[in-house]
């Protein structure tokens, strides 16, 4: 394992030419990042505020939830693109790179098929919500905005895959990494 | 077809695609998905996936996950790792193998700022490594050790893989993190006395230390200062009746703690003392916790001058991979847990057993072997993720003559333990591997024999909480 495979969390991101598809779905994970940075502060001021005063913001966890999930949301698509998945490397070592390349897209477009389904569902589950007005208990805020983004995020999910499937199968030659 | 029979197929058809180098939580969510639309029907899956996928990410709980991710990820590019790596080395420089000790006491402090031992492993493969090598230390040891002190990113509260446990299993985070304090900080103590009993039967493995006189940094006098009118304030306020006791006393030993600390690591030591004691003391959830502990560490890493722009860049990028692993897992895992729910496998599992006659320790003891093969060949997280909906009911049934809430917080201990072990013993240790990534010209069996006595300690220290549940379970009592 050479340093570019590290997981990310290991610092193997910052190392090494990134692809396009990394570059424009590390966009979207840092816009979910600075989501998460800003519901972080909320919480913060929360603390603070009943810390100090006794007067915490009300129902903030309202919003730490949306946030998270729509945060979580726009992580993955850039998981997929750095391949951060775990998998397991146990039965498959004897494989020819382009063989494991073959089975890995494989797995990529399958995964493709089953994060369309869900961003499919989730269309519908905001749809539902739309129809039905559901808001959170405390603030009352109205929940189908945050499950519609949450399907476009899906939905990005898929062409994620699909893109490193395509770039798995035809291995761009100009030396960047799969 | 029996729904219990169908959820062993289910496992058996997750387990092939594993093998076939699918990805864990795809795995997971293929077949959950099957096995759903199998014992439910194809409408009723697409009903549950209409929202579950949002509910999923949008719970509470689990929010925590990103944001400790976030922290650690801070305080990695912040430098933190280094200068507590060097207050270390002062400590513990005069012994024979004092290096590889203050590497083990670093990460012992690290783990109260980062909740994962990949990181914990890899940052200090930066920042301790070069070091070890430098002074000649032997490079299994010098690997070794690091991938055994990674381990301490977990055992040392905040702990994803304790968090996920909580989830999992309905128990109280807070209560779980102060459970794993004690076995954490024996952990950190075993590991010392292991280097120590390596390097005295070897000493050529680490060679003494010149003695660090040079490197002494002259401590300020205005922390002891600071310190002792904090006291003053603090005897004052409780007799004037205006302190309760228990808060008097956190407030005594963080000045204490600001008093004998090295300045250096005074701003990391501080965020983790007030991050885990707040969630220890109930003063804030572990979400909010988290969401302070990131924020802290952002002010001071900014302050300091450590975390550029490109630093806070590169920390959300790392944090977006990482949580976006663990959360597919966990997504994968709550599709496949609604299909063995549907299966009731797991209440028929833990109706069999519990009724089996089976002595429980011989079951726990079963359980904790199994998950100790099991972790040598699959990822922890995963691991646990996939038993527990199963092997939780049957713990659960089982008379160990104790309330089942300490039984689960004792249990949620033990796998802790057991997955820290899974992640350093061959032939896949993923903390292995990461050091290994960094660590070019050490062969990975070298590594592996490095670890080898860690695990020996690891393996008493596993049997001392088996046979002293009190060593988990007494700083919850103290603390409730």
């Amino acid at each position: 394992m050479a340093e570019n495979d590290l997981p990310v969390e290991a610092g193997g991101a910052v190392l090494g030419a990134r692809s396009a598809l990394e570059r424009l779905t590390g966009y979207v994970a840092v816009a979910g990042g600075l989501l998460a940075l800003a519901v972080a502060l909320l919480a913060t001021a929360s603390v603070l505020g009943r810390w100090l005063f006794s007067a915490p913001i009300d129902g903030d966890f309202e919003f730490v939830k949306m946030a998270t999930a729509v945060a979580v949301f726009a992580y993955l698509p850039y998981t997929q693109a750095r391949r951060g998945n775990i998998m397991v490397d146990t039965f498959t070592g004897g494989l020819s790179a382009r063989n494991r390349a073959r089975v890995d897209a494989f797995w990529d477009v399958a995964y493709a098929a089953f994060m369309g389904f869900c961003a499919f569902a989730l269309v519908n589950g905001a749809m539902d919500a739309v129809r039905s007005g559901e808001t959170t208990m405390q603030r009352q805020l109205l929940i189908w905005p945050s499950i519609a983004v949450s399907a476009v995020l899906c939905a990005l999910i898929t062409l994620s895959a699909l893109l490193s499937a395509a770039r798995l199968l035809n291995p761009p030659t100009n030396g960047q990494r799969p | 077809m029996s729904g219990t029979l169908v959820a062993v197929l289910g496992f058996g058809a997750m387990l092939l695609l594993i093998a076939a180098r699918a990805p864990i939580g795809l795995s997971m969510l293929l077949v959950g998905a099957a096995g759903y639309a199998h014992l439910a029907s194809g409408s009723a899956f697409f009903a549950y996936m209409k929202t579950n996928s949002y509910h999923q990410f949008a719970n509470y709980t689990l929010s925590v996950i990103p944001l400790f991710i976030l922290m650690g990820a801070l305080a990695e590019k912040a430098g933190i790792a280094a200068s507590l790596f060097k207050a270390a080395g002062r400590a513990f420089g005069g012994f024979r193998g004092g290096l590889a000790m203050a590497v083990i006491g670093a990460c012992t402090a690290f783990g109260a700022i980062c909740g994962s031992s990949v990181a914990t492993t890899a940052t200090f493969g930066r920042a301790a490594l070069p070091e070890l090598l430098k002074a000649r230390y032997d490079g299994g040891l010098a690997t070794g050790t690091i991938a055994v002190g990674g381990t301490l990113g977990i055992l040392i509260p905040p702990s994803v893989i304790l968090v996920v446990y909580a989830i999992t299993t309905e128990q109280n985070i807070a209560k779980l993190f102060q459970a794993a304090l004690i076995p954490g900080l024996l952990a950190a103590l075993f590991y010392c006395i292991t280097i120590a009993i390596v390097v005295r039967r070897n000493p050529a493995l680490a060679p003494t230390q010149e003695k660090v006189e040079a490197e002494k940094v002259v401590q300020p006098h205005w922390p002891k200062v600071v310190a002792g009118l904090a006291l003053a304030g603090v005897a004052w306020q409780v007799f004037s009746g205006q302190l309760e006791w228990d808060n008097a006393a956190a407030l005594a030993g963080l000045a204490l703690l600001v008093a004998v600390i090295d300045v250096a690591v005074m701003p990391a030591i501080l965020i983790a003392v007030v991050v885990v004691g707040g969630i220890y003391g109930g003063v804030f959830t572990p979400t909010e916790g988290a969401a302070v502990g990131a924020i802290t560490m952002l002010a001071v890493g900014v302050a300091k001058g450590g975390l550029g722009w490109r630093d806070v860049l590169d920390a959300l990028r790392q944090t977006a991979e990482t949580s976006g692993m663990i959360f597919i897992i966990l997504l994968g895992a709550e599709v496949f847990g609604a299909f063995l729910a549907l299966s009731r496998l797991p209440t028929t599992a833990a109706d069999m057993i519990g009724n089996s006659g089976l002595s429980p320790y011989f079951v726990l003891i079963a359980m904790l072997g199994f998950y100790i093969l099991l972790g040598a060949v699959m990822d922890e997280l995963a691991m646990i993720l996939l038993t527990l909906p199963v092997f939780f009911p049957v713990i659960q049934a089982l008379d160990f003559g104790m309330s089942p809430d300490d039984v689960a917080i004792w249990f949620g201990i033990l796998v802790l333990i057991v997955v820290g072990i899974g992640l350093t013993a061959p032939p896949i240790g993923l903390n292995v591997f990461v050091i290994s990534a960094l660590a070019r010209t050490i062969p990975v069996s070298a590594t592996y024999r490095g670890v080898l006595p860690f695990l020996v300690a690891d393996v008493i220290r596993l049997a001392l909480v088996v046979l002293v549940p009190g060593l988990a379970l007494w700083m919850v009592r103290l603390l409730s």
